[in-house]
């Protein structure tokens, strides 16, 4: 990695008048450095300004489908046309083995690692509502349990001022419970009713 | 929305893209001049942020400004491998538009880009016209002013600021010379 500074670069950066090498050395320099990172933005905001005068065009319906495509979950990519059999062997594979294998697999991880996973307890006025979080140390997965509850409940992310939906839990018999698999760790989470937040934990790393 | 497009949500990246489609794809069509090479430009800028691991943060500024410098930074790179300048130099010399434009931006802002860039000294203007607009790199508009390259380097980074000035994005820029 480049340590030198490239605060010097960055409107050529913000511009595109390096070559990709300096931009891509910019680039990961900048992940590293907050002082360049602040530059670069700076200077991003100005290339911004000029980028804004230029035609305005639609962008085609074939891109939002490619995007679309894109950043959908692997589990919910639309599936290829085949034939009757194997399309009938494929789903029996599908409905019959995949989330056997799935939950086998993630009772495994939850037993590998329940010698380190955490328990943080939800904090609510509601004294009929008990809920806790349990998650793993390094921000993999979460699963929350909720006793108490009459009606399904959001489980939201709270960080930086913000609020950021991540699912609901629907009760059965006054238990609800969600499963998160991540890939960040979160400090704060908290259950919401309608727009009201009615309970919230901190979960320590 | 930024908060969570810097961790990386999944929802922040499709709701980011919905919003600023048409001025993603309009930065990508207005460098490369073809609605396809378009397209696939702001879909690979995407997949590779989506792919990358922290490629934005909260810090950095406008979330819209890193989207529209990313996606022009690989419009601009995919011109300069795939050798189509020429192409370019066309279409800037009046050939249709392949779609309809759709109504520009705010016309007052537009007016105080275009003065505060005629009002630049042409030892500015020159040198950023020729970054902005003809998509040269540095090395090139030095060779062609015949300036040295940290010359180039401070005109350029100069002329920005104070277009950025020009509109109270930067906060002080009037000391620029």
């Amino acid at each position: 990695m480049n340590d030198a500074h490239v605060a010097d670069r960055a409107a050529l950066y913000a511009l595109g008048a390096l070559d990709e090498q300096e931009s891509a050395a910019v680039q990961a320099h900048v992940s590293g450095c907050p002082q360049c990172e602040q530059v670069v933005g700076a200077a991003e905001g100005d290339v911004l300004l000029l980028a804004s005068q230029g035609p305005r065009h639609r962008a085609p319906a074939e891109l939002d489908r490619r995007v679309h495509r894109l950043l959908q979950p692997p589990n919910t990519l639309p599936t290829r046309a085949v034939g009757p059999r194997f399309a009938a062997l494929a789903a029996a594979f599908l409905i019959g083995i995949l989330p056997s294998l799935y939950l086998w697999q993630q009772n495994r991880s939850l037993r590998e690692n329940s010698g380190a996973q955490r328990v943080a307890g939800f904090r609510s006025n509601d004294p009929s509502l008990a809920a806790s979080v349990t998650y793993a140390p390094d921000g993999s997965w979460y699963v929350i349990f909720v006793r108490g509850a009459s009606r399904t409940l959001g489980v939201a992310w709270m960080h930086d001022g913000r609020q950021t939906m991540l699912g609901s839990a629907k009760p059965h018999d006054g238990v609800a419970m969600l499963y998160l698999p991540k890939s960040h760790r979160m400090n704060q989470l908290a259950l919401v009713d309608g727009v009201r937040v009615v309970a919230d934990a901190q979960l320590p790393y | 929305l930024a908060a969570a497009f810097a961790a990386h949500e999944r929802s922040a990246f499709g709701l980011a893209y919905r919003r600023y489609a048409s001025l993603l794809y309009s930065a990508a069509y207005n460098v490369l001049g073809n609605a396809e090479e378009a397209q696939d430009c702001v879909h690979d800028a995407i997949a590779k942020l989506w792919r990358a691991p922290a490629p934005y943060s909260i810090q950095r500024g406008s979330l819209r400004s890193f989207l529209v410098v990313c996606v022009r930074n690989e419009a601009i790179s995919r011109r300069r491998s795939q050798g189509r300048r020429a192409r370019l130099e066309q279409r800037l010399a009046g050939l249709a538009p392949e779609h309809d434009e759709l109504p520009g931006g705010d016309p007052i802002e537009r007016d105080l880009v275009r003065n505060a860039f005629a009002k630049l000294p042409e030892d500015q203007r020159t040198p950023l016209r020729m970054a902005f607009y003809e998509g040269k790199t540095h090395v090139e508009i030095a060779s062609e002013l015949k300036a040295p390259l940290g010359t180039i380097k401070s005109r350029i980074s100069l002329g920005l600021r104070k277009i950025g000035a020009a509109l109270g994005t930067r906060e002080n820029a009037s000391d620029a010379r």
